[in-house]
């Protein structure tokens, strides 16, 4: 592990719906590095690879991260079901905030 | 008159032919070359297949499927982790135009509307199916189809397994299964959450048998015919490319 680097994982099972994992590595409170995966449906499905890219350099703030995804996906026209752009975020901060 | 699509048995494949075959049948649909289609088909050897998000590493336990010769394979539909067992299950695919009457712009609303023809099907045969949001399908809350879908090319893609005889045993040597998720079912054993046809009725039902009433099934609730057909050269072609250079690579099943 680099110096200041953390890496996490955190799974996230959303009532009624699917289930999220996340591996997040960050610094200073801020995404380095993001992958989710997971039994959920997103459309079209390249939509997840383009969100992990754009989640780089973001603060690791839930609400702010709900809102830049739910953004993201709407101006992309992406259709997430079984999982929200909350829920994708909370897993993400739980991620970023667990003990590796 | 009444609709005609083509009604493919493509029988026992391995399980990169199979995903590779399912997008090739929605290519050739995207380009006129054949009708709106239902396929089903079987595994050989057994397989899992997992969701197009999911991680092989995570899900599958590469080891033991290599020790059972069992294949495993990325779908390119989300979804989660099945284990296709040769003689327990059937697969069936559909691929159809996005602009057709029984397909929604609600990606939830399509997923019921699809399912139908499986839910019917297997009333034909007595068992009691339902729809169960989002993507499942249901005897007396257990589940006995799971069913995944995608859209490209302006043709909806979507596959789906139903349960003719289940072996939670071998599900559970191959499926690494998280805890989280297994919290949330509060515990249920697979048993208890799992059925499959011959379970449900007490009695062993053919493949044929099945795959007759969920032909009638499909004609009944999509209000078509289905008329036995071929795989096309051009499918065919495109499916053994697909295999060679998608499906079977490290790069596709462990991309995630």
């Amino acid at each position: 592990m680099l110096l200041g680097v953390y890496l996490g994982r955190a799974e996230f099972k959303v009532e009624g719906g699917k289930l999220i994992k996340a591996h997040v590595e960050k610094d200073n409170g801020r995404i380095l590095k993001v992958k989710i995966t997971g039994d959920f449906f997103i459309h079209p499905e390249d939509f997840l690879e383009e969100l992990e890219g754009a989640l780089v350099g973001r603060l690791l703030n839930e609400s702010d991260l709900g809102t830049f995804i739910k953004s993201l996906a709407e101006k992309r026209g992406a259709i997430l079901l079984g999982i929200s752009p909350e829920d994708l975020a909370r897993c993400i901060v739980m991620a970023g905030e667990s003990s590796g | 008159m009444v609709e005609r699509w083509r009604l493919l048995d493509t029988g026992l494949n391995n399980a990169y032919y199979n995903m590779a075959l399912d997008e090739a049948i929605a290519i050739a649909r995207s380009r006129g070359i054949v009708p709106n289609t239902i396929r089903f088909f079987r595994w050989e050897p057994s397989a899992v297949s997992i969701g197009y998000f999911q991680s092989m590493i995570e899900e599958v336990d590469v080891e033991a499927c290599k020790r059972l010769g069992i294949d495993y394979v990325r779908r390119r539909t989300g979804g989660g982790a099945v284990y296709h067992d040769r003689d327990g299950e059937l697969t069936y695919s559909i691929a159809v135009d996005e602009d057709h009457p029984l397909v929604s712009k609600d990606f939830q609303k399509s997923y019921e509307t699809l399912c139908s023809g499986i839910v019917r099907g297997l009333r034909i045969l007595g068992v009691p199916a339902e729809f169960k949001p989002i993507n499942d399908i249901v005897v007396e809350g257990k589940k006995i189809s799971g069913n995944a879908a995608t859209r490209s090319w302006r043709v909806v893609h979507q596959h789906g397994t139903i349960l003719r005889r289940v072996n939670p045993k071998l599900m559970f040597t191959v499926l690494k299964v998280s805890s989280e998720k297994i919290r949330d079912k509060i515990i249920k054993s697979v048993e208890e959450r799992v059925t499959s046809i011959e379970a449900f009725l007490g009695r062993e039902v053919s493949f044929q048998e099945l795959k007759d009433a969920l032909k009638r099934g499909f004609e009944e609730a999509f209000k078509i015919e289905l008329i036995l057909g071929e795989v096309t050269s051009f499918e065919k072609e495109l499916a053994e490319k697909l295999t060679v250079e998608k499906y079977s690579t490290t790069e596709w099943n462990f991309k995630r």
